[in-house]
């Protein structure tokens, strides 16, 4: 049986853990809300976002966190385009279409990665990644404080956004009834381009994060992107502050999950909730009225 | 279970509720075999959401169905079609891929999988004989044409061998000389052993057909009993042609009279475009030649259409004749396939909705469109595109001076409202973009006549103030009474155009819109 | 009718049947091995279009019926010492079975969230095959006995692809066409004509995934070793579905068409793994974007009169 503080020490991990996972969720969710589109390549973006953080340490010497806005950009930039000339031409074709689209550039992009870094597994070296933070016989990583930290200010921005600004009501009615959005002057197609750079953002952010607090491969983005889905469905869809509660449900399932059954079962614990969520409750466990 | 003495179907307090709207409110029918039961009345009374209660597309939210004593109401629609209820769709929706016969197959081979192929080919071949598809048997269902297709819903539900029937709208859109072959059609599968139920707005087949008919407004059975009886009742037809009162204001009370209201309103200027000052030279909405439709089906032909600065035009037409849309044309939801489409002197054919809406064309739409996930100020904000904040507030203002209770409810979701509210929030929400041309597209669908009044009280306001306005109506005589101009559109065209009170007394309107003239 | 066209689909497939068999007396080895290649691609993509193309059901799921066919298979070979053809029967009733306690969850909400649900089933599989032991854990488990010679095995990947053309053609050409089509084009209207959807698309898939796991089966036998990662991968279900958006969703030789096209480009490619991942990628985009029928829909449209699964 082990002591209290390795388990209050999982459980908190866990929770700090599920709010950037919540953080990834999210820029899922809300592409999955306003485009109908499940974007198969999120994953695949979480590690470019984790590359490019590589690289801009390597070549800058700057650490990519205190640099993370200027990298968030530049990852929506790459976004902006692969709307405009792979989806956007789509969009009258059903969402199957795009689905597909999206599945194909993530194995373009996973296999780009292969052959331009190497299959070999990384990580965004920074001396603070390794310390842990502790309070009395609780035991946390620093950098786990940092990215929840980092993860949660974002998701309540995005919240202020969606919830408090204009371009959020145009989000929220475009997500609603695109039609009736645009009869009203709402230009959708424009509120959709942006709304997948947000998403990929937040991939991209989520990835930086990752990338320093873990290890991580071009093949890593599959279970970022499962894990994602499981948080999406489970704090239901559009929910903004559900999807940090569902991360953080799910963070703290993994954890729990990987103390009593071994590590090997943190993952399994995501992909099992996805599908009982789908059975049980498919519109969401926090779904709530209004976004 | 004796047949005698338990209807074939028996509806029992039915009720459906859509957030804070009744569609069906305590309905009761009980349906004899060998019946043929009409159901009227007007647009949004209710008609096809009991339908589809009765045939398991809808859910009801209360109430319960019983097939020869049996509680079906829980059950999935594929379960009552295999039980014995057939229905139809109001708007076709043949599988388009499937040739005719095929489409037959579908309900033949799901009811009895096994059934011998000779078999099943004379019985649909018998199916196609009654129903006049013959010659189309191996043509996909795409290729049919509307009547064609509407026949292929009422083969198709035959196919199931039903015991009870249910033909919903199958009338609608059809010309004089089609109704009369669909008539020999119902009359012609007209059984013994079934029951059927027919929904119509095309008055003429509910009398040719229908012993019993029963009339719904907002929900609620109004009246029930012979056909006859029911046709000539005085408030049968004021359901239908428009709720009377408004007539007879038309003709007596001068135009200015009826424009009262404004009095009390100071910020309506905040929501009506200025005049432009070429506004004299160019008509603010041109339509030439305008056709349309969706995917091969033409709706619209050959529409010319001139609306000046300060006009109200009333778009009138039964279902089905493309009245919402040429409101979509004009609002850019689609693109005409010919034509020239203007505004104010601009060519705006093929422009995206977004882009017209920038032109100062509002659509106050069909069936509201109230966004669930925002509240009632957000629905009003939404519209008023490019505007600072303080311009957003003043336009707010003075939505909320034309409609009080939006301003009580802003922070409420949207669709929590009922039904009258939201149809005050859709139109509110059109004018936040201050527009200078609204359409307002079935504005008075499904409410009560107290509430119609408020509504067509703020349409005259409008108008006072100098709003220009398209009114696209089911109710005649209200959208008469403000109209300077009326277009009734008859099968995609305009088939009578003039003033409205040459139009009031033009019996053609009667007939375009109920058939009468036999 | 349509019973003259399923008899005319069986003739050509027993007469091709009856000449591939003969395959191994006159096929180097190389050939042979992909020749069995294309017999296991081709069970895939004609399961995955009878799915997607037929029924409208996305799958990205795949891999978790080739890897529960391999594990079944190694189980029963390695524990029991069972003859290969019941090998297989098993193997094909674990498929349908996975599908249909998994269906519940699939078939819950319409459109994305089964495709996002097989891709999770396959995940879950995976991890679950990694962190069990009893099943080999990452390392995977080898065949204990020799595996059958390799024209043995090409005959029973032959007779499977078989046996799913077969039931490909039944779907196509019997009365069973017309309730698939329906559901496909039109759930609701379907249900109002009393076909049951759920049971349509639960039979598909049940099948599909039948099919699939034998093919699974017989590819592991072949390769004599499973391990989760290979079985469960996610490679099995970009070759199957690039196959059938190549050859052309929906059409009866579109997977055939696109199986000859994706393993020529294997074998083309077979030095540079990455490289070929990447083109089939930027294939896959170019054709959804302008053609969206595949190689067997631009040919038929150049050529003939159109001839579709969807069409009499």
């Amino acid at each position: 049986m082990p002591d209290f503080g390795t388990v209050a020490s999982a459980i908190i991990s866990g929770l700090l853990l599920g709010g950037m996972m919540g953080l990834i969720a999210l820029g899922l969710s809300i592409v999955l809300g306003v485009m109908r589109l499940v974007n198969l390549a999120h994953g695949v973006f979480l590690v470019m976002g984790a590359y490019a953080g590589l690289y801009f340490l390597k070549y800058t010497g700057i650490d990519p966190l205190l640099a993370l806005p200027l990298l968030a950009l530049g990852i929506a930039a790459l976004a902006l385009p692969l709307y405009r000339y792979l989806l956007a031409p789509l969009a009258h074709r059903g969402p199957e279409a795009q689905l597909m689209t999206m599945f194909a550039v993530a194995i373009i992009l996973q296999n780009l990665f292969v052959f331009t870094f190497s299959a070999d597994t990384r990580s965004i070296e920074r001396s603070y990644a390794t310390l842990p933070l502790s309070l009395g016989t609780v035991t946390v990583p620093l950098i786990y404080v940092i990215g929840f930290a980092i993860a949660v200010a974002l998701i309540l921005a995005i919240h202020g956004l969606i919830a408090h600004t204009g371009f959020g009501r145009d989000l929220r009615a475009s997500a609603a009834d695109p039609a009736a959005a645009a009869t009203l002057g709402v230009n959708v197609q424009r509120v959709q381009m942006l709304t997948f750079a947000l998403g990929t953002a937040c991939a991209g952010v989520g990835g930086i994060l990752i990338g320093v607090a873990f290890q991580f491969s071009p093949s890593s983005g599959g279970a970022y992107l499962l894990n994602s889905l499981a948080i999406v469905v489970l704090g239901g869809l559009g929910n903004v502050l559900g999807t940090l509660a569902g991360g953080m449900i799910l963070g703290l399932l993994q954890s729990l999950g990987g103390l009593t059954l071994g590590d090997g079962y943190r993952d399994i614990v995501g992909m099992a909730l996805f599908l009982l969520v789908l059975v049980f409750r498919p519109e969401g466990f926090l779904a709530a009225r209004r976004a | 279970m004796n047949a005698a003495t338990v209807p074939l179907l028996e509806v029992t307090g039915l009720v459906k509720r859509y957030g804070g709207v009744v569609a069906i409110d305590h309905v009761d029918l009980q349906l004899w075999p060998g019946t043929i039961t009409g159901v009227i009345g007007p647009n949004g009374a209710g008609k096809s959401t009991l339908i589809g209660m009765i045939g398991g597309a809808v859910t009801p939210s209360a109430g319960v169905i019983r097939l020869a004593g049996r509680d079906i109401s829980r059950r999935p629609a594929s379960e009552r079609a295999r039980a014995g209820i057939g229905r139809t769709y109001q708007i076709p929706r043949p599988f388009l891929d499937m040739t005719v016969a095929e489409n037959l197959e579908v309900a033949q081979y799901s009811i009895a999988p096994f059934i011998g192929a000779g078999l099943a080919k004379t019985e649909r071949l018998n199916l196609l004989q009654l129903t006049g598809l013959l010659d189309v048997a191996e043509v996909p269902a795409r290729a049919l044409p509307l009547l064609k297709r509407k026949r292929l819903e009422v083969a198709r539900a035959l196919a199931l061998k039903p015991r009870v029937l249910l033909l919903d709208e199958v009338g609608a859109g059809l010309i004089d000389s089609e109704v009369t072959e669909l008539i020999a059609l119902i009359q012609a599968v007209a059984d013994p052993h079934v029951a059927i139920i027919i929904v119509e707005h095309v008055l003429r087949v509910v009398r040719a057909c229908c012993a019993r008919s029963m009339v719904l407004n907002f929900g609620k059975k109004l009246i029930e009993g012979p056909t006859a009886e029911i046709l000539a009742h005085d408030e049968v037809a004021s359901v239908y042609l428009g709720t009377g009162g408004a007539r007879q204001s038309v003709q007596a009370a001068p135009k200015d009279e009826a424009a009262a209201p404004q009095q009390g309103l100071n910020l309506l200027s905040w929501l009506i475009a200025p005049k432009p000052p070429e506004a004299a030279s160019r008509p603010l909405l041109e339509l030439q030649g305008i056709c349309a439709g969706y995917g091969q089906a033409r709706v619209l032909k050959d529409i010319n259409l001139q609306v000046q600065q300060g006009e109200a035009i009333a778009i009138l037409g039964a279902n089905g004749a493309g009245k919402t849309t040429l409101a979509r044309t004009i609002t850019g939801a689609i693109a005409p396939t010919a034509g020239v489409l203007r505004i104010a002197g601009d060519d705006a054919a093929g422009r995206a909705a977004h882009e017209i809406s920038g032109l100062g064309i509002a659509h106050c739409m069909e069936g509201r469109r109230i966004f669930p996930t925002l509240s009632v100020r957000e629905n009003l904000l939404v519209a008023a595109r490019q505007v600072d904040h303080a311009t957003a507030q003043q336009r707010l203002a003075a939505v909320y001076e034309l409609f009080p209770i939006l301003a009580e409810r802003a922070a409420q979701g949207g669709t929590s409202l009922s039904g009258g509210q939201q149809q005050m929030l859709a139109i509110g929400r059109a004018l936040m973009a201050r527009p200078r041309l609204v359409i307002f597209d079935e504005v008075s669908l499904g409410l009560a006549p107290i509430i119609m009044d408020r509504l067509y009280e703020a349409l005259a306001t409008l108008k006072a103030a100098g709003m220009t306005l398209i009114i696209i109506e089911q109710d005649v005589d209200r959208a008469l009474a403000l109209a300077d101009r009326v277009y009734v559109l008859e099968h995609g065209t305009f088939g009578l155009v003039g003033d409205p009170r040459d139009i009031a007394d033009d019996p053609r309107l009667r007939h375009i819109y109920i058939g009468t003239a036999d | 009718m349509k019973q003259h066209r399923l008899i005319g689909d069986v003739g050509i497939l027993a007469g091709g049947f009856a000449l591939l068999w003969f395959a191994p007396s006159f096929a180097s080895d190389y050939a042979l091995q992909i020749s069995f290649r294309v017999m296991i691609y081709l069970t895939l993509a004609e399961s995955w279009n009878l799915l997607t193309g037929s029924v409208g059901l996305v799958s990205l799921g795949t891999a978790s019926f080739v890897g529960l066919g391999s594990y079944v298979a190694f189980g029963l070979a390695n524990h029991f010492g069972t003859p290969l053809p019941v090998i297989l029967m098993i193997c094909a009733l674990a498929g349908a079975l996975l599908a249909t306690v998994v269906s519940p969850a699939l078939f819950r909400l319409r459109g994305v969230y089964f495709t996002v649900g097989t891709l999770a089933l396959a995940a879950l599989l995976q991890l679950l095959m990694v962190n069990l032991p009893t099943f080999g854990g990452a390392s995977g488990i080898f065949l204990k006995h020799d595996p059958p010679p390799l024209p043995s095995l090409y005959h029973y990947a032959l007779s499977v692809a078989l046996v799913t053309a077969l039931a490909m053609a039944i779907c196509a050409r019997t009365r069973i066409s017309v309730i698939i089509r329906a559901v496909r084009d039109d759930e609701d209207a379907a249900a109002q004509m009393g076909v049951r959807p759920y049971r349509v698309k639960l039979g598909a898939f049940a099948l599909a995934s039948a099919l699939i796991a034998m093919a699974g089966a017989v590819q592991a036998i072949n390769l004599g070793a499973i391990e989760p990662y290979g079985t469960f991968g996610l490679q099995w279900t970009i070759d199957t579905l690039s196959m059938v958006i190549i050859g052309g969703i929906g059409w009866r030789l579109g997977p055939l068409a696109g199986v000859l096209f994706v393993v020529a480009l294997g074998e083309m490619l077979a030095n540079y793994p990455e490289a070929h991942i990447a083109i089939t990628g930027v294939i896959l985009i170019v054709l959804i974007r302008f053609a969206p029928s595949g190689i067997v829909g631009l040919l038929t449209r150049l050529f003939t009169r159109p001839r579709r699964l969807s069409s009499p």
